[in-house]
């Protein structure tokens, strides 16, 4: 017997996959997934119970653009380059304010580590078949996206 | 028809649901947040807890009462530092009611927002099953992950389209219909296209500025509703996901077993 593990992110690729197999013979409890949990998804309740992670880098600074460009705009109408501009140029300089606000919070304040940068193995899939059926399960979990996989000979 | 629904009356609550006119979901807001997009424009912050008719008829009461008073004219002079035309402008017969209803806004979203942040942990505890997907005569809705840069981009051309990406469908006709009367009353764009051609003296004087004044707050709650709420169901596809393969793939026959990796 071999046991194939492989690693996905969640989506409906995966789904695809485990269906894939399940066409293809296998029977479903010869398939193990183990959802895994990531870095900020595990997230500890009376710290974001006011934030939500991932989105905090972004609700100050869209709160300060609307407020600077409201501000821009109306004085803008006596400067000389007229509210279009001033109404952007708030908008951008309050989101780039508020972004930076944010972003020194978590970073200095709160070290909060966050999710690595790129594609993130989510999921452990092991499927369990004969000798003969390896290389078409292989097949099958690249295909749809495996980040990584590999065979266990037992 | 939908994947799920609630005969047995077995759960108290229920974190989600996939409907044909959007995805509904509880998720944690910070309640300061809310509260100030209340305070940019009555109706957004219950807009953004997906509270639609308290939000449509707060928004639809500001700009009948804002426009009357003549409130925002008198924003944009008291801003240039000119209160006694600021004065001039507004309309007490107006103006006055416009108070309590405004702090109502505010108040209301940002208490709103806590009791659903408690009734989120409940819920997410509880982890009852819920409708993930619908289809119908009209829409096809389902749990689904999408890029939240696309939102913002779309939003940023026109306030509405990011909702559209997502499929929140009530948020997305809305923003749609006022960006068109607020673009169009304010003549926004003709300023832009003097802007284009170089002339800022011909552009700062074909704007409407009190209908301009609506615009900023249009634009930041578009991008900043439809880029949460992409994150979100994103998040909550993923824990579908999750809950899904706990359910169906692990067999409590299934052994790992040692071995040797095998190379190719």
């Amino acid at each position: 017997m071999i046991q194939v593990m492989s690693t996905f992110e969640h989506s409906v690729r995966l789904e695809l996959a485990i269906s894939a197999l399940e066409i293809n013979g296998i029977q479903k409890q010869n398939i193990f997934a183990v959802p895994l949990n990531n870095r900020t998804v595990d997230r500890r309740l009376l710290d974001t119970l006011h934030h939500s992670d991932g989105v905090s880098l972004f609700s100050t600074g869209a709160a300060i653009a609307t407020a600077f460009a409201v501000i821009g705009a109306s004085i803008g109408f006596s400067l000389q380059w007229g509210p279009i501009y001033w109404g952007l140029i708030g908008a951008t300089s309050g989101f780039l304010l508020g972004f930076l606000i944010d972003l020194f919070i978590t970073r200095v304040v709160k070290k909060r580590s966050r999710l690595l940068k790129g594609k993130n193995p989510q999921v452990i899939l092991i499927v369990e078949c004969d000798n003969k059926q390896a290389d078409s399960v292989e097949d099958i979990l690249w295909h749809y996206l495996a980040l990584g996989v590999a065979r266990v000979e037992t | 028809m939908d994947n799920f629904a609630n005969l047995t009356n077995q759960h108290r609550r229920y974190k989600a649901h996939v409907s044909i006119l959007g995805t509904t979901q509880l998720h944690l807001r910070n309640p300061y947040i809310i509260a100030w997009w209340s305070a940019a424009f009555p109706g957004f912050g219950h807009l953004l807890l997906s509270k639609y008719l308290r939000g449509y008829t707060l928004f639809i009461w500001e700009v009948v009462v804002n426009v009357q008073a003549n409130l925002n004219a008198a924003m944009i002079d008291s801003f240039q530092g000119k209160p006694e035309v600021a004065k001039a402008d507004l309309h007490p017969r107006w103006m006055l009611m416009y108070i309590p209803v405004f702090i109502f806004g505010i108040w209301d979203s940002y208490r709103t927002c806590i009791d659903m942040n408690n009734v989120h942990l409940l819920a997410e505890r509880e982890n009852a099953p819920f409708n993930t997907y619908t289809v119908g005569a009209t829409e096809i809705n389902y749990l689904d992950r999408r890029n939240p840069v696309m939102s913002v981009i779309w939003s940023l051309f026109m306030p509405g389209l990011g909702q559209l990406h997502i499929h929140r469908i009530l948020t997305a006709f809305f923003s749609l219909v006022w960006a068109i009367v607020f673009l169009y009353k304010s003549r926004l764009l003709e300023a832009v296209q003097f802007l284009f051609l170089g002339d800022i003296h011909m552009s700062t004087e074909v704007l409407n500025a009190e209908w301009l004044l609506f615009m900023p707050s249009v634009w930041g709650f578009a991008v900043y509703d439809s880029y949460i709420n992409t994150v979100e169901n994103n998040k909550l596809y993923e824990s579908e996901q999750r809950n899904f393969l706990r359910k169906n793939y692990q067999s409590r026959s299934f052994r790992i077993k040692k071995g040797k990796v095998v190379g190719r």
